[in-house]
């Protein structure tokens, strides 16, 4: 069986990482790209070597399943188009920007019988998968406490637009951290309180915060979401996790994998990656999935519930006390 | 020639000795303690004289100044006989160990016309001063968001184990972070809010490790982290600074010019510095005195960062937002 994929918009950039994904693995085929932006949508056709689709329609008609990276406002619309043609979902993550939105998500895949993943690479990231396993073999005991980040640098473009990205750096960058956690642990959290403001970029949507949560069990976590890397960075920013257990500590650094190129053409130090890339893994378990009809392993619940910390974190925010979550 | 009397010769009072065999202009000539063991091997190891209590030490020799490194939970008390006597006064982090015992401390100070410094020796470390430095010059424009770090190493061992009771240390916010939290309100300013998470009281497991998010009146986001392991770890401190204009990173990991590994099987790594910040605080009051000026770490100043430990600390506990 050969899976048949489309893209809903190329607004968010994993969309190219995921074509060439989807490009080397065998069991599936890209179709082709929809996007409301035409001149967008046209040139990532090329770069991706596949067709473009002035109408989301006539693509839907040709696929098996869709990988939605639209703005985060639009995930809602595509993703009940796409159920409505009875075809699975992939979408980039957050969820969506609001609960309503998440939950009517998950209700028309339901609905139309049609999987619904969301798009947390960092499961895939080999460092990740091996601590997942490293805690579930009890190696650090009972795990008490975990301090995380997730930085990176002013992604700029509809990133900053409060209606399309629904949020700025603790939306885009708590997410992934809570869904790492989550996944972890099993367990959900429980309480969230946050600073979040606009002190390092001249843009009117948070660019920095802090977070400070509380899971079931007790679990103390702290995030750092912040768009706090320079524009010199090496690289994009980071994803680590401090994990504080009673028998000790694991320190993940989940894209520590690099060496460093010092270009004197480009006047530029950068540092690059020789670690699996896990975007290829999760497209390959999106597909697989498909093929063997199985439950996502990163379901449009997962999604909801990390967005929902996100939520909480700007509600605490704006009111400077811990918000319960139900 | 400053005469200097140490009062509490554990862990932090031998650091103490030995720093002040390097500073100009002072000479260690007593030290004080209530075990004979620290008392002999500070005769043996400064050749000075050992009494066994702070009383013995004020009434039998003539010192001038009194440097204080008895556990936190004693401070007030060996405090107020060194001012009754008159003398110049060195005290070690954290001022003391509530709200109440720092107040009486601080109403006692007015008027007095002897030096007070408290030891907050980050503030003398290299790598945090130089930091101190670019951020103040701009370098990296308006700091927006700090991240700290100190810990690592295996909970400590003191006098009849008193870190381990969190009455008398106040645990690793009180005792540990309050480095990180004098650092950042020495950069930043008054803290606005603190809101703060630590695993003291959610484990019998011997550890602490606490997390603390503060919101300081200039708008700085900072989260300040530590701990004490249940396992011999390796001790380090990690600062960054996030600002408009670029940021500013140090992890002590990175900063060890020496690393060995020898045979039997004993691994070190080395990072000297050919300053030690413990002699550059005691050798800054020393010129205090000298110099008739205050001191770079004031009572009221390590007052004012006690409260924010405590305000931490308090909202660790009642899982509340402490507004300072």
């Amino acid at each position: 069986m050969v899976v048949k994929i489309g893209f809903l918009s190329l607004a968010h950039m994993h969309a190219f990482s995921y074509a060439q994904a989807l490009n080397s693995i065998k069991e599936c085929k890209l179709v082709g790209v929809y996007d409301s932006d035409k001149e967008r949508g046209e040139k990532g056709a090329r770069d991706m070597k596949t067709e473009f689709f002035a109408d989301p329609r006539t693509l839907l008609e040709q696929v098996d399943a869709v990988i939605i990276c639209s703005e985060n406002s639009r995930h809602r619309e595509f993703t009940e188009l796409a159920a409505s043609y009875g075809r699975h979902v992939l979408c980039e993550k957050p969820i969506a920007t609001t609960r309503e939105d998440g939950q009517a998500m998950i209700k028309a895949c339901e609905k139309a019988g049609v999987k619904l993943q969301i798009a947390f690479p960092v499961r895939f990231a080999t460092p990740a998968m091996r601590v997942k396993e490293m805690l579930d073999q009890g190696q650090i005991g009972d795990v008490l406490a975990i301090s995380g980040t997730n930085h990176g640098q002013m992604p700029g473009g509809w990133f900053v637009d409060p209606v399309l990205a629904g949020g700025g750096a603790v939306m885009d960058h708590t997410v992934h951290v809570v869904d790492l956690i989550r996944w972890f642990l099993g367990k959900e959290f429980v309480s969230v309180y946050a600073e979040a403001d606009s002190m390092l970029w001249d843009v009117d949507i948070d660019d920095c915060g802090m977070l400070s949560m509380e899971m079931e069990g007790g679990v103390i976590v702290t995030q750092d979401p912040s768009w706090s890397r320079p524009r010199t960075n090496p690289t994009w920013g980071d994803v680590t996790l401090r994990i504080v257990g009673t028998k000790g500590v694991i320190d993940l650094d989940a894209f520590a994998q690099n060496f460093v190129v010092y270009d004197d053409v480009k006047n530029k130090i950068s540092e690059r990656s020789f670690a699996e890339d896990m975007d290829f893994g999760l497209i390959e378990d999106f597909i697989h999935m498909i093929i063997e009809d199985r439950e996502p392993s990163i379901s449009g619940y997962d999604g909801l519930k990390a967005m929902e910390v996100a939520l909480a974190a700007y509600e605490s925010a704006r009111m400077n006390k811990p918000v319960t979550l139900s | 020639m400053i005469r200097v009397g140490v009062v509490g010769c554990g862990i932090i009072g031998r650091i103490h000795c030995e720093a002040l065999q390097e500073v100009p202009g002072c000479e260690l000539v007593v030290v004080a303690d209530v075990e004979l063991a620290n008392r002999e091997r500070a005769k043996k190891e400064f050749g000075v004289s050992a009494v066994g209590s702070v009383e013995e030490m004020l009434a039998e020799f003539d010192v001038d100044l009194v440097d204080i490194c008895v556990p936190t939970y004693l401070h007030e008390a060996v405090m107020t006989q060194a001012m009754r006597a008159k003398k110049h006064i060195f005290c070690e982090k954290p001022l003391a160990r509530s709200l109440e015992e720092g107040q009486r401390l601080v109403a006692l100070s007015a008027g007095y016309d002897k030096k007070i410094g408290i030891g907050h020796v980050v503030r003398f470390a290299p790598a945090y001063e130089g930091i101190r430095q670019s951020v103040l010059q701009g370098e990296i424009g308006q700091a927006g968001v700090v991240r700290t770090f100190r810990g690592g190493s295996q909970f400590p061992v003191g006098w009849q184990d008193w870190f381990a009771d969190f009455d008398r240390s106040g645990g690793v916010i009180v005792d540990l972070l309050i480095h990180d939290l004098d650092y950042c309100r020495w950069l930043f300013g008054d803290v606005e809010r603190v809101y703060a998470k630590t695993t003291q009281g959610r484990t019998t497991a011997r550890l602490e490790h606490a997390m603390v998010v503060l919101r300081f009146k200039n708008g700085v986001i900072a989260h300040v982290e530590g701990s004490w392991t249940n396992f011999p770890g390796q001790f380090y401190t990690a600062v960054e600074v996030a600002g408009t204009d670029g940021l500013i990173s140090f992890d002590s990991r990175k900063t060890n010019p020496i690393v060995t590994a020898t045979v039997p099987d004993t691994r070190a790594q080395i990072g000297p510095t050919a300053v030690n910040p413990y002699a550059l605080e005691l050798e800054d009051m020393v010129q205090a005195i000298k110099e008739d000026r205050p001191p770079l770490v004031s009572i009221d100043d390590a007052f004012a960062t006690l409260e924010v430990a405590l305000a931490a600390s308090r909202s660790a506990r009642t899982g509340q937002v402490v507004e300072l």
